[in-house]
């Protein structure tokens, strides 16, 4: 039930952040490139040129707000221990069938509730053949439209604590949870420190297990060595080990000087648009990205409530200043475990690994789509979730009383 | 031999008005980010040391006064040309001592250096004195640094940039010289040694000891004895942790860089601010608790912001050099029978078992610190200076390297 600090949100944008935005753009200094250099030495300039040209010219932001304030969004206060209290921004659908499952859906970075988007019809849809969700998508800390925590500390158990406060708060005592990226990292403090008795079920886009250990996964252990991996298996590997050589040099300075590169992030509209953009394009699986959809998604982040710089420091609390791995403290547990994998995922390992995650229930392999697979494959990913959560599946009823139809 | 080629000019910087106002007009349009409570360094640069630099910035710190004090020094530029990448524009500082048969040397900068960091030691090294020698030296922008022409293509790597090097000094009528570098500096050395040495390179020195190749137990056993050994002294292991913690830690910018250079590009060009805490980040954290002044720092990340190739350029050195991110810049040297000269600096970022150093080439010469850290020049400008003049000086183990020039008054 609804609690007195619920807020219906719209955004609005005051005009001087808009004319301020316009008069960086015109003082715009770009860099040179080399001959030849095409994507290898990071997003092209062209690129870069054509998007700042769109974003001064032809992108219209009033009309990307009113669309956006069409969504049903709220605001309301969560208290976090030893945090205080932090205003979260949330999309909230509720399904017309009473009985829906309602679940959480977390995004991650450069991610933004914006990708539950084209979900949210999919999943909020009645209909005989397939359950029906009502959908929750907050703003993370720091991203979007949500406060950011103001001191050093604020871990996975610290996001865990909003998320699972804002489902309690929306009356949601039982829950299932869907997120990539951290979406998927959250995931596994929310599922260590809730599951069961909030958390019935998770499913993620982006499984990153670590290797089996002999004690925990025995099997798979034993079968690193004595068995070779199918091609399949090999060829994730190959593209896993690619993105951690070439593709994670952002990670690097965000885990370990999230405030020295957030300096650009924060005053060149341009260095916001090339940091994020490269992942856009390099992420997704051929995505046709629109001029428009681009600039709207990097606006979230310029325009976001704490700022873009903002957003950068859960790479360095969840990975305590790159001195710990993300998934530290979270266990393995039997809470059903969902994933589906998409063949451009920038973490690839081999699938037999996704069971040292959690009691993997169900599995689905697809043919297109990448690392924003909610944005890039809404159906696959509302497919699979009715897969999995409806009747015959094997999540079906995980949250007693509702499900789905 | 006749020293002037016909494409040298005398060089002196003058930064446009246009440039300037654009600069000025930037900063007025500054934003900043917010902070968390208590960050300090822990990080990156702190909120209050960039508010500060950039107010500082808009209405203290006088560019024209720089620049005018700049163009004391003896500058040039001349055209080099590099196989496969045309004609490159060399910018460089070249002051001659008065003492003729004075030693040539080329002193290399690195990042986030620059051809300024020779300033400190320009007059020490080409005093002229009965006890100690004297250099004429040369001191370029790197390609893609201060003002030295931009690299066009992909592809400029470890021999390109030792042809550059090599080639300007012979230009200026030095075919035997003596090398010194820090950074890249000692890394381009180590490139420039193996292609160059004995033949022109005589004799080099560096403040940034880093080898090739880890010390192997069956190629180098007493090394490797002595490195085992050392990780019971407690500065062995003081060294150790610190080298641990920067790879872990302290490697960002260099994994940026080393990736996607283009990337980071457009925030740097665009941003001063961004552009100023990229790089003070590095001058504070690689420095020795050098006192830096403001205008220091603002003239420093100023070579950078108006820069010939602009601040975006810079960055690529990483990614040529660690074949974008898959290899290592110091892969594939080996050991160089060239006279080798060392100077250790307590602040210096990463500080390997100094038996390490003879896996880099024919160590003649070491000499150790109680301060300085990674920018030597600028900050111990007399300690590696004294260490130049012990290890060519009369008596010292690379006097005469250089045939006909020991840096002495006939």
């Amino acid at each position: 039930m609804a609690s007195s600090d619920e807020r219906p949100y719209s955004i609005s944008i005051p005009d001087s952040e808009l004319d301020f935005l316009k008069k960086k753009l015109e003082l715009t200094r770009f860099p040179d490139e080399l001959e030849g250099a095409a994507w290898n030495y990071g997003a092209p300039l062209s690129d870069i040129k054509r998007l700042v040209g769109h974003w001064q010219d032809g992108y219209d932001w009033r009309k990307s707000e009113a669309a956006l304030n069409t969504l049903p969004m709220f605001t309301r206060d969560i208290e976090v221990e030893g945090f205080g209290t932090l205003n979260i921004h949330y999309v909230h659908q509720k399904s017309d069938v009473a009985g829906a499952i309602p679940l959480l859906f977390a995004h991650g970075w450069p991610g933004s509730f914006l990708e539950v988007r084209k979900l949210l019809p999919l999943l909020s849809a009645g209909g005989p053949d397939h359950p029906s969700f009502h959908v929750v998508a907050p703003s993370l800390p720091g991203f979007g439209f949500s406060e950011a925590p103001s001191k050093p500390g604020f871990k996975g158990p610290q996001y865990a604590e909003v998320l699972n406060k804002l489902m309690l708060a929306l009356g949601y005592e039982e829950y299932v949870y869907q997120g990539g990226d951290w979406g998927y990292a959250l995931g596994k403090y929310v599922v260590t420190n809730y599951g069961h008795r909030h958390v019935k079920a998770w499913h993620t886009n982006m499984p990153l297990p670590g290797a089996p250990s002999l004690f925990k996964n025995p099997l798979l252990y034993l079968g690193m060595f004595f068995l070779s991996y199918d091609e399949t298996s090999m060829k994730r590997l190959a593209n896993m080990k690619r993105h951690r050589t070439k593709g994670t040099g952002y990670f690097n300075e965000q885990a370990t000087k999230p405030q020295t590169i957030g300096y650009s992030l924060a005053d060149s509209p341009v260095g916001l648009l090339s940091w994020i953009y490269e992942k856009l394009v390099s992420w997704t699986d051929e995505y046709p990205w629109t001029d428009d959809e681009v600039i709207e998604w990097i606006s979230v982040y310029w325009l976001s409530r704490a700022g873009p710089a903002a957003s950068t420091r859960i790479y360095h609390e969840l990975t305590g200043g790159m001195t710990h791995d993300t998934d530290q403290g979270t266990v393995w547990t039997s809470v059903p475990l969902g994933v589906s994998y998409f063949p451009k995922e920038i973490f690839q390992l081999p699938k037999s690994w996704s069971h040292t995650l959690g009691n993997l229930v169900f599995e689905s392999d697809h043919d297109k789509g990448g690392h924003f697979a909610a944005f890039e494959q809404p159906e696959a990913i509302a497919g699979d979730l009715r897969k999995m959560f409806g009747k015959g599946g094997p999540a079906h009823g995980v949250v007693p009383g509702k499900g789905g139809y | 031999m006749a020293a002037a080629t016909s494409t040298e000019e005398s060089f002196k910087l003058a930064i446009p008005d246009a440039d300037l106002e654009l600069l000025r007009k930037k900063l007025d349009l500054v934003r900043l980010p917010d902070e968390l409570d208590g960050a300090e360094w822990d990080y990156g640069v702190p909120l209050d040391d960039v508010k500060r630099l950039v107010a500082h910035w808009q209405e203290k710190f006088d560019w024209r006064k720089s620049e005018a004090k700049i163009n004391e020094l003896p500058m040039f530029t001349r055209d080099i040309e590099v196989e496969g990448f045309g004609t490159l524009n060399a910018h460089y500082v070249h002051q001659r001592s008065e003492v003729d048969n004075a030693i040539p040397l080329l002193f290399v900068h690195g990042w986030p250096g620059h051809f300024l960091e020779v300033r400190k030691i320009l007059p020490l090294l080409t005093a002229k004195s009965p006890d100690h020698p004297s250099f004429h030296v040369v001191a370029p922008s790197l390609p893609g640094f201060g003002f030295s022409g931009a690299i066009k293509k992909t592809g400029f790597k470890g021999p390109q940039y030792a042809e550059f090097l090599n080639k300007l000094m012979i230009s200026l009528g030095y075919n035997e010289y003596v090398y010194q570098g820090g950074d890249w500096g000692h890394i381009l050395g180590l490139q420039a040694v193996t292609h160059y040495g004995h033949k022109h390179i005589k004799a080099w020195h560096s403040n940034m000891p880093l080898p090739g190749a880890r010390p192997s137990p069956v190629k180098n056993p007493l090394i490797f004895l002595s490195t085992v050994l050392s990780a019971f002294s407690q500065e062995g292991r003081a060294n150790m942790q610190r080298a641990q913690q920067f790879a872990q830690q302290g490697t960002g910018y260099s994994k940026m860089q080393s990736t996607k250079p283009q990337t980071l590009a457009y925030g740097l060009t665009d941003s001063p601010v961004g552009l100023l805490a990229w790089i003070y980040e590095k001058l504070v954290i690689w420095s020795d608790k050098y006192p830096w002044g403001d205008d220091e720092v603002l003239e420093w990340v100023s070579i950078y912001w108006f820069s010939r190739a602009g601040p975006g350029a810079a960055g690529r050195i990483y990614y040529e050099m660690a074949n974008g991110g898959t290899g290592n810049a110091l892969d594939g040297n080996v050991w160089q029978s060239v006279p080798l000269g060392i100077s250790y600096f307590p602040g210096e970022v990463v500080r390997l078992p100094r038996s390490w150093s003879h896996l880099i080439g024919k160590l003649v010469f070491e000499g150790e610190h109680e301060k300085g850290g990674h920018f030597a020049a600028h900050e111990a400008p007399e300690g590696l200076v004294g260490d130049l003049r012990k290890m060519y000086g009369k008596g010292g183990p690379a006097y005469g390297v250089v045939p006909g020039k020991d840096g002495y008054s006939a």
